[in-house]
């Protein structure tokens, strides 16, 4: 157990670029602004907060006001005394090192302290240090917490009860409380631009989308699912019974997560993914199929040894997952069973805006949380000529993630999906590559032992399809020399064209 | 561990970075702090710091690289801890030298007052020095516990800006904390 928590790490940091925001105030006895909140830019209404979102958790303004406050005091910086030249998330920084009761007296201390001490995810952390999976939802982490460990404590409700603090200016805790309460804008949903297909064959799915590495719907593969007609929340509720499902660092029960996704509100809430899912209760296991497109799955030579490689998906609106790359090199399918999901994707050589990969590789990962994203850098897109490829996916669709393209998804409602990650023919060799690579061993997720995966995937397959490899090297190997030529070809085309100018 | 004052002529200073540059030995770093004093360092222990790490790697680092950020006091102490910690031991392997390098922390950090502390998290933020932040964040957050709201507000040089009727409220709102 490290000394010192990796701080560097665990926060996020907004190094995104931050429109100020000014809150317009429409009534001016009232200090508190309406729930709308307008953006200099907006093509239509203003940002459309969640339904019963309080106008202003404890009053914070973003900085912008206070420009517009000549003579006003920013009670953050008075009421944190010395410590007020450290930026907003040191400060957090160092009161996530607190246990709960320090925190909770560090909010007695002046109503900076109280803001600083009542946000939400610095009890998001203890709830699930201390109680892990075992929380019951209590309408905010802090109250979670609270209730746990002081039963006889009552909290006197929700946020009338709370203090008003006016005049405490932050941008860093402003933005944390807009992006926790906003829904997805509907400018933000309008492209779809991905291509749809019904009922193809598999060669045409092959050479159309797989082979080239394309992205492509599919509708139609789930009909003969019984995950469609049974998967409902109280249906799942019943057949996984007391079954603890990986969520986020923790293991839930069904009817706890869902307790917590009724009642959060969060930027980054937590999602259930786990890996597990078909041995865990294998009913569920029988209830899917893999759609025909899917069905050559190399990993499978390696049995139990495989990687990770099927996750079943839950989570509320607001849920998801922000741009990354999916590990191992591998292709993937996403079959939404209920609800829907928004797509963004990239294709491997164009950097989302607002990413930043590290040169090795290594960090795939998007430091924004997703409506920070559209927030900040989806309009970046406006003008590119390559537009990334966008889409919703509703229930009884299934999304095709061609190997290597960046893609973000977020839940536009309460979602239950399948996801699989896959090798097949077309990306064996960018997967036998990509497990080569130095750092590997600590990108191969789900798997006991990192170091051999190469090796030992390598073996299987040439055990299971001898000659495979070789074969595929070949056609690599005739694809890059016909291509080398047909340039060198319009190369000396157009060196004769030059003679002949002459 | 050189120090050197800079003259006040911002285009001498440029010449004594090119000068050093050239002259210096080769694993040696050269950090000059926002208000002009310079330090030779080792490039391992320049490595600490990750903005110069990656400098470093992607070869853009002359061998003078200017803080603008962090005065020359506060440097010189972020030099200090990080030289001790070049190589960090290893708890289970090496308990003796932990135990050592603890003392020596605990010891580096008493002498600091909390505005000097302060300062080094914000430089040790700046220049990505992963342990540095950490530990002094720590020192801090063990300033803050078991005190009560009166002292935080004393140690932080505070006035309590809560009207009577608040301050009820707040107490109320947070009385578990005070029946354990």
């Amino acid at each position: 157990m490290p000394k010192y928590k990796n701080l560097l790490l665990t926060s996020k940091r907004r190094k995104s670029k931050f429109k100020k925001q000014k809150l317009h105030q429409h009534e001016p006895e009232s200090l508190f602004p309406e729930k709308e909140v307008e953006e200099e830019d907006e093509d239509e209404g203003g940002f459309k907060l969640k339904i019963a979102a309080p106008s202003q958790e404890h009053g914070v303004q973003p900085l912008g006001n206070l420009y517009f406050n000549p003579g006003s005091v920013n009670v953050r910086n008075t009421g944190l005394g010395n410590l007020q030249i450290l930026s907003d998330e040191l400060v957090l920084d160092i009161l996530g090192l607190l246990g709960a009761t320090h925190l909770g007296i560090l909010a007695t201390v002046t109503k900076s302290f109280y803001i600083f001490a009542n946000h939400e995810p610095l009890w998001r952390n203890l709830v699930l240090e201390v109680l892990k999976g075992e929380f019951l939802f209590n309408g905010s982490w802090k109250s979670t917490y609270v209730a746990a460990y002081h039963p006889k404590f009552q909290f006197s409700g929700d946020s009338e009860s709370n203090l008003k603090i006016i005049d405490f200016y932050s941008d860093y805790l402003f933005q944390s409380w807009l992006c926790a309460n906003l829904e997805m804008k509907p400018k933000w949903l309008r492209r779809d631009n991905i291509t749809r297909v019904r009922g193809i064959s598999v060669e045409e799915f092959i050479t159309k989308f797989e082979e080239p590495n394309k992205p492509v719907l599919l509708e139609g593969c789930l009909d003969g699912w019984p995950a469609i007609e049974k998967w409902s929340r109280d249906y799942l509720i019943k057949v996984v019974g007391d079954v603890e499902f990986a969520v986020g660092p923790v293991e839930m029960k069904l009817e706890k997560y869902f307790r917590y996704s009724d009642g959060a509100r969060e930027e980054r809430p937590l999602y259930l993914f786990d890996p597990k899912f078909a041995e865990k209760v294998p009913v569920l296991d029988s209830e899917y199929d893999v759609p025909v497109y899917f069905r050559e799955d190399l990993f499978g030579v390696l049995g139990n040894e495989r990687p990770d490689y099927r996750w079943i998906i839950i989570g509320p609106a607001g849920s998801g997952s922000s741009f990354h790359i999916d590990p191992n090199s591998t292709s993937a399918w996403n079959a939404v069973i209920t609800g829907s999901k928004k797509w963004v994707l990239f294709p491997p050589d164009v950097v989302p805006p607002g990413v930043h990969p590290s040169p090795d590789g290594a960090e795939v990962a998007c430091p924004v949380s997703i409506i920070e994203w559209f927030m900040n850098f989806y309009d970046d897109t406006k003008n590119w000529e390559k537009k990334p490829i966008e889409c919703i996916c509703k229930a009884g669709e299934v999304m095709f993630v061609p190997n290597g393209w960046w893609h973000l998804v977020i839940n536009l409602e309460e979602s239950i999906a399948i996801t699989q990650n896959y090798a097949s023919r077309s990306n064996l060799l960018n997967v036998l590559e990509f497990l080569k690579k130095p750092n590997a061993k600590e990108l191969v997720s789900g798997t006991t032992d990192r170091e051999n995966l190469h090796d030992k995937f390598k073996k299987a397959i040439e055990g299971a399809y001898p000659g495979t490899i070789q074969e595929l090297e070949k056609k690599a190997e005739e694809a890059k020399r016909a291509e080398e030529q047909r340039v060198s070809f319009w190369d000396s085309a157009k060196a004769d064209a030059f003679k002949f100018s002459f | 561990m050189s120090s050197s004052k800079k003259s006040s002529d911002g285009k001498s200073s440029e010449i004594e970075e090119a000068v050093a540059s050239l002259t210096m030995p080769f694993n040696k770093i050269l950090l000059t702090s926002s208000d002009g004093e310079s330090f030779e360092i080792d490039e391992a222990v320049a490595r600490k710091f990750q903005i110069i790490a990656h400098m470093i790697e992607d070869d853009c680092a002359g061998k003078a690289i200017p803080i603008d950020n962090v005065t020359g006091d506060i440097l010189s102490k972020i030099i200090e801890y990080a030289k001790k910690h070049v190589v960090e031991p290893d708890e289970d392997e090496d308990e003796e030298a932990k135990k050592k390098l603890d003392s020596w922390d605990a010891k580096f950090v008493e002498k600091l007052d909390l505005e000097t502390i302060f300062k080094i998290i914000l430089a040790a933020n700046y220049l990505n020095f992963e342990g540095l932040l950490g530990f002094a964040s720590q020192t801090v957050a063990d300033y803050i516990k078991d005190k009560t709201p009166e002292e935080v507000r004393e140690i932080f040089n505070i006035e309590n800006d809560f009207t009577p009727e608040e301050e009820e409220a707040i107490r109320k709102e947070n009385a578990w904390t005070f029946n354990g």
